[in-house]
Protein backbone atom coordinates (compact mmCIF):
# COMPACT_ATOMS: atom_id res chain seq x y z
CA UNK A 1 0.00 0.00 0.00
CA UNK A 2 1.44 3.39 -0.99
CA UNK A 3 2.18 6.04 1.63
CA UNK A 4 -0.65 8.30 0.42
CA UNK A 5 -3.33 5.57 0.44
CA UNK A 6 -6.61 6.74 2.10
CA UNK A 7 -6.57 3.74 4.46
CA UNK A 8 -3.24 4.93 5.89
CA UNK A 9 -4.66 8.43 6.40
CA UNK A 10 -7.67 6.94 8.23
CA UNK A 11 -5.49 4.59 10.29
CA UNK A 12 -5.75 6.60 13.58
CA UNK A 13 -9.57 6.62 13.39
CA UNK A 14 -9.72 2.95 12.37
CA UNK A 15 -7.38 1.91 15.19
CA UNK A 16 -9.40 3.97 17.69
CA UNK A 17 -12.66 2.24 16.67
CA UNK A 18 -10.91 -1.16 16.55
CA UNK A 19 -9.46 -0.68 20.04
CA UNK A 20 -12.80 0.42 21.47
CA UNK A 21 -14.46 -2.48 19.66
CA UNK A 22 -12.15 -4.97 21.33
CA UNK A 23 -12.34 -3.45 24.81
CA UNK A 24 -15.67 -1.66 25.30
CA UNK A 25 -17.55 -3.59 22.60
CA UNK A 26 -16.43 -7.00 23.87
CA UNK A 27 -17.14 -6.13 27.52
CA UNK A 28 -20.67 -5.04 26.61
CA UNK A 29 -21.23 -7.98 24.26
CA UNK A 30 -20.52 -10.51 27.01
CA UNK A 31 -23.67 -9.67 28.99
CA UNK A 32 -25.71 -9.11 25.82
CA UNK A 33 -24.85 -12.51 24.33
CA UNK A 34 -25.28 -14.29 27.64
CA UNK A 35 -28.71 -12.88 28.51
CA UNK A 36 -30.38 -11.79 25.24
CA UNK A 37 -29.00 -14.47 22.92
CA UNK A 38 -28.55 -17.53 25.19
CA UNK A 39 -30.36 -17.47 28.56
CA UNK A 40 -33.57 -15.81 27.33
CA UNK A 41 -34.01 -18.04 24.23
CA UNK A 42 -33.39 -21.08 26.45
CA UNK A 43 -36.28 -19.96 28.65
CA UNK A 44 -34.09 -19.46 31.70
CA UNK A 45 -35.45 -15.98 32.45
CA UNK A 46 -38.92 -14.84 33.52
CA UNK A 47 -40.94 -14.06 30.34
CA UNK A 48 -41.46 -10.43 31.35
CA UNK A 49 -37.68 -9.79 31.74
CA UNK A 50 -37.15 -9.21 28.03
CA UNK A 51 -40.79 -8.87 27.03
CA UNK A 52 -41.51 -6.25 24.39
CA UNK A 53 -42.58 -3.46 26.71
CA UNK A 54 -39.65 -3.77 29.12
CA UNK A 55 -37.12 -4.23 26.29
CA UNK A 56 -38.53 -1.17 24.52
CA UNK A 57 -38.40 0.89 27.72
CA UNK A 58 -34.80 -0.17 28.46
CA UNK A 59 -33.60 0.34 24.90
CA UNK A 60 -35.24 3.71 24.33
CA UNK A 61 -33.87 5.35 27.48
CA UNK A 62 -30.84 7.63 27.01
CA UNK A 63 -28.47 5.24 28.81
CA UNK A 64 -30.01 2.29 26.98
CA UNK A 65 -29.42 3.92 23.59
CA UNK A 66 -25.78 4.68 24.42
CA UNK A 67 -25.17 1.11 25.62
CA UNK A 68 -26.92 -0.30 22.54
CA UNK A 69 -24.75 1.84 20.26
CA UNK A 70 -21.70 0.42 22.02
CA UNK A 71 -22.94 -3.13 21.51
CA UNK A 72 -24.01 -2.61 17.89
CA UNK A 73 -21.36 -0.31 16.41
CA UNK A 74 -18.02 -0.95 18.15
CA UNK A 75 -17.76 -4.74 17.54
CA UNK A 76 -18.40 -4.11 13.82
CA UNK A 77 -15.11 -2.16 13.64
CA UNK A 78 -13.29 -4.80 15.62
CA UNK A 79 -14.62 -7.34 13.11
CA UNK A 80 -13.64 -5.27 10.06
CA UNK A 81 -10.09 -4.66 11.23
CA UNK A 82 -9.52 -8.26 12.29
CA UNK A 83 -10.93 -9.63 9.02
CA UNK A 84 -8.54 -7.33 7.13
CA UNK A 85 -5.59 -8.52 9.21
CA UNK A 86 -6.71 -12.14 8.93
CA UNK A 87 -6.24 -11.87 5.16
CA UNK A 88 -2.87 -10.14 5.57
CA UNK A 89 -1.74 -12.88 7.98
CA UNK A 90 -2.80 -15.59 5.51
CA UNK A 91 -0.61 -14.11 2.78
CA UNK A 92 -2.89 -11.70 0.91
CA UNK A 93 -1.08 -8.47 1.75
CA UNK A 94 -0.96 -7.48 -1.91
CA UNK A 95 -4.79 -7.19 -1.90
CA UNK A 96 -4.85 -5.16 1.32
CA UNK A 97 -6.26 -2.03 -0.34
CA UNK A 98 -9.24 -3.96 -1.72
CA UNK A 99 -9.85 -6.09 1.39
CA UNK A 100 -9.36 -3.19 3.82
CA UNK A 101 -11.54 -0.88 1.74
CA UNK A 102 -14.31 -3.48 1.52
CA UNK A 103 -14.12 -4.31 5.23
CA UNK A 104 -14.38 -0.70 6.35
CA UNK A 105 -17.12 0.09 3.82
CA UNK A 106 -19.19 -2.80 5.23
CA UNK A 107 -18.40 -1.58 8.76
CA UNK A 108 -19.53 1.95 7.85
CA UNK A 109 -22.80 0.68 6.34
CA UNK A 110 -23.52 -1.57 9.34
CA UNK A 111 -22.75 1.33 11.69
CA UNK A 112 -25.30 3.47 9.84
CA UNK A 113 -27.89 0.67 10.10
CA UNK A 114 -27.07 0.33 13.81
CA UNK A 115 -27.52 4.04 14.48
CA UNK A 116 -30.84 4.05 12.61
CA UNK A 117 -31.97 0.92 14.53
CA UNK A 118 -31.23 2.63 17.85
CA UNK A 119 -32.73 6.00 16.86
CA UNK A 120 -36.06 4.43 15.74
CA UNK A 121 -36.61 2.73 19.12
CA UNK B 1 14.38 -23.47 6.47
CA UNK B 2 13.00 -23.70 2.91
CA UNK B 3 11.66 -20.48 1.42
CA UNK B 4 8.61 -20.50 -0.85
CA UNK B 5 8.07 -17.00 -2.16
CA UNK B 6 9.03 -13.43 -1.47
CA UNK B 7 7.47 -11.97 1.68
CA UNK B 8 5.47 -8.74 1.63
CA UNK B 9 7.13 -6.64 -1.09
CA UNK B 10 7.36 -3.61 1.21
CA UNK B 11 8.73 -5.57 4.16
CA UNK B 12 11.98 -4.04 5.36
CA UNK B 13 12.18 -1.81 2.27
CA UNK B 14 14.07 1.44 2.88
CA UNK B 15 12.25 4.68 2.08
CA UNK B 16 14.80 5.43 -0.67
CA UNK B 17 16.95 2.94 -2.47
CA UNK B 18 20.43 2.82 -0.96
CA UNK B 19 23.75 2.12 -2.66
CA UNK B 20 23.79 -1.43 -1.32
CA UNK B 21 21.44 -3.93 -2.93
CA UNK B 22 19.91 -6.21 -0.30
CA UNK B 23 18.28 -9.57 -0.85
CA UNK B 24 14.47 -9.56 -0.81
CA UNK B 25 13.01 -11.03 2.41
CA UNK B 26 11.63 -14.56 1.89
CA UNK B 27 8.87 -16.40 3.71
CA UNK B 28 9.72 -19.79 5.18
CA UNK B 29 7.61 -22.63 3.70
CA UNK B 30 6.27 -23.55 7.14
CA UNK B 31 4.96 -20.09 8.01
CA UNK B 32 1.26 -20.98 7.90
CA UNK B 33 1.60 -23.73 10.51
CA UNK B 34 3.95 -21.98 12.92
CA UNK B 35 2.38 -21.60 16.39
CA UNK B 36 2.59 -17.83 16.25
CA UNK B 37 0.76 -17.67 12.91
CA UNK B 38 -1.90 -20.08 14.18
CA UNK B 39 -2.46 -17.79 17.16
CA UNK B 40 -2.75 -14.76 14.84
CA UNK B 41 -5.19 -16.69 12.63
CA UNK B 42 -7.38 -17.66 15.61
CA UNK B 43 -7.42 -14.05 16.81
CA UNK B 44 -8.19 -12.82 13.29
CA UNK B 45 -10.94 -15.39 12.75
CA UNK B 46 -12.87 -13.95 15.68
CA UNK B 47 -13.51 -11.04 13.33
CA UNK B 48 -15.91 -13.22 11.33
CA UNK B 49 -17.73 -14.27 14.50
CA UNK B 50 -17.97 -10.65 15.66
CA UNK B 51 -19.31 -9.61 12.26
CA UNK B 52 -22.17 -12.13 12.39
CA UNK B 53 -22.85 -11.42 16.08
CA UNK B 54 -23.00 -7.68 15.32
CA UNK B 55 -25.42 -8.22 12.43
CA UNK B 56 -27.51 -10.40 14.75
CA UNK B 57 -27.57 -7.63 17.39
CA UNK B 58 -28.55 -4.99 14.81
CA UNK B 59 -31.39 -7.22 13.54
CA UNK B 60 -32.66 -7.79 17.11
CA UNK B 61 -32.74 -4.04 17.86
CA UNK B 62 -34.28 -3.34 14.46
CA UNK B 63 -37.04 -5.86 15.23
CA UNK B 64 -37.58 -4.23 18.63
CA UNK B 65 -38.10 -0.90 16.88
CA UNK B 66 -40.53 -2.48 14.41
CA UNK B 67 -43.14 -3.36 17.03
CA UNK B 68 -44.32 -6.27 19.19
CA UNK B 69 -45.03 -8.69 16.34
CA UNK B 70 -41.58 -8.34 14.75
CA UNK B 71 -39.99 -8.62 18.20
CA UNK B 72 -41.89 -11.83 18.98
CA UNK B 73 -40.88 -13.30 15.63
CA UNK B 74 -37.26 -12.43 16.43
CA UNK B 75 -37.55 -14.25 19.77
CA UNK B 76 -38.62 -17.33 17.82
CA UNK B 77 -35.54 -17.08 15.57
CA UNK B 78 -33.23 -16.61 18.57
CA UNK B 79 -34.61 -19.80 20.15
CA UNK B 80 -33.56 -22.00 17.19
CA UNK B 81 -30.81 -24.45 18.26
CA UNK B 82 -28.34 -23.41 15.56
CA UNK B 83 -28.77 -19.74 16.45
CA UNK B 84 -28.19 -20.49 20.13
CA UNK B 85 -25.15 -22.59 19.21
CA UNK B 86 -23.71 -19.71 17.18
CA UNK B 87 -24.23 -17.31 20.08
CA UNK B 88 -22.47 -19.72 22.45
CA UNK B 89 -19.53 -19.77 20.02
CA UNK B 90 -19.68 -15.96 19.88
CA UNK B 91 -19.58 -15.77 23.68
CA UNK B 92 -16.52 -18.05 23.75
CA UNK B 93 -14.90 -15.87 21.06
CA UNK B 94 -15.55 -12.73 23.09
CA UNK B 95 -13.90 -14.36 26.11
CA UNK B 96 -10.93 -15.47 23.99
CA UNK B 97 -10.49 -11.99 22.52
CA UNK B 98 -10.66 -10.21 25.87
CA UNK B 99 -8.30 -12.63 27.64
CA UNK B 100 -5.76 -12.25 24.82
CA UNK B 101 -6.28 -8.48 24.74
CA UNK B 102 -5.83 -8.17 28.51
CA UNK B 103 -2.54 -10.03 28.13
CA UNK B 104 -1.35 -7.60 25.44
CA UNK B 105 -2.73 -4.35 26.87
CA UNK B 106 -0.27 -3.87 29.77
CA UNK B 107 2.68 -4.55 27.45
CA UNK B 108 1.49 -1.84 25.03
CA UNK B 109 1.42 0.93 27.61
CA UNK B 110 3.88 3.84 27.26
CA UNK B 111 6.54 4.07 29.99
CA UNK B 112 4.95 7.34 31.14
CA UNK B 113 2.42 9.90 29.95
CA UNK B 114 3.66 13.28 31.16
CA UNK B 115 4.19 12.93 34.89
CA UNK B 116 2.00 9.81 35.20
CA UNK B 117 3.29 6.25 35.02
CA UNK B 118 0.96 3.33 34.27
CA UNK B 119 0.32 0.99 37.20
CA UNK B 120 2.32 -2.26 37.41
CA UNK B 121 1.23 -5.00 34.99
CA UNK B 122 -0.51 -7.21 37.59
CA UNK B 123 -2.50 -4.24 38.91
CA UNK B 124 -3.49 -3.21 35.40
CA UNK B 125 -4.64 -6.75 34.62
CA UNK B 126 -6.73 -6.93 37.81
CA UNK B 127 -8.34 -3.59 36.87
CA UNK B 128 -9.19 -4.84 33.38
CA UNK B 129 -10.69 -8.12 34.61
CA UNK B 130 -12.61 -6.27 37.34
CA UNK B 131 -14.06 -3.87 34.74
CA UNK B 132 -15.10 -6.80 32.52
CA UNK B 133 -16.71 -8.65 35.41
CA UNK B 134 -18.43 -5.50 36.71
CA UNK B 135 -19.85 -4.49 33.32
CA UNK B 136 -20.98 -8.05 32.56
CA UNK B 137 -22.69 -8.56 35.91
CA UNK B 138 -24.37 -5.13 35.84
CA UNK B 139 -25.62 -5.50 32.26
CA UNK B 140 -26.73 -9.09 32.80
CA UNK B 141 -28.67 -8.26 35.97
CA UNK B 142 -30.38 -5.30 34.26
CA UNK B 143 -31.26 -7.26 31.12
CA UNK B 144 -32.48 -10.24 33.15
CA UNK B 145 -34.87 -8.00 35.06
CA UNK B 146 -33.00 -8.07 38.37
CA UNK B 147 -33.05 -4.28 38.65
CA UNK B 148 -34.91 -1.47 36.81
Amino acid sequence: MSQGHPLLKLEPLIWFLFGQGIMIGSMLMTGWLLVVCILNPLGMLPPEALGYERAQALGSSLVGRVVLLGILVLPVWKAAHHIRHFFIDRGHAEKDGLIGGTSYTVATLLSIFAVVAVVRL
Amino acid sequence: MAATKPAHPDAMAPRTAGPTRTAAPMQPASWKTSPRMKAYARFGMTGWVYLIASISAIVIVWALGSGPEAYEQMQGVLAKPLVILFHVIALISVGFVLIRFFGLFPKAQPARIGPAKPPPEPVLKVMLYAAWAGITVALSVILAGGIF
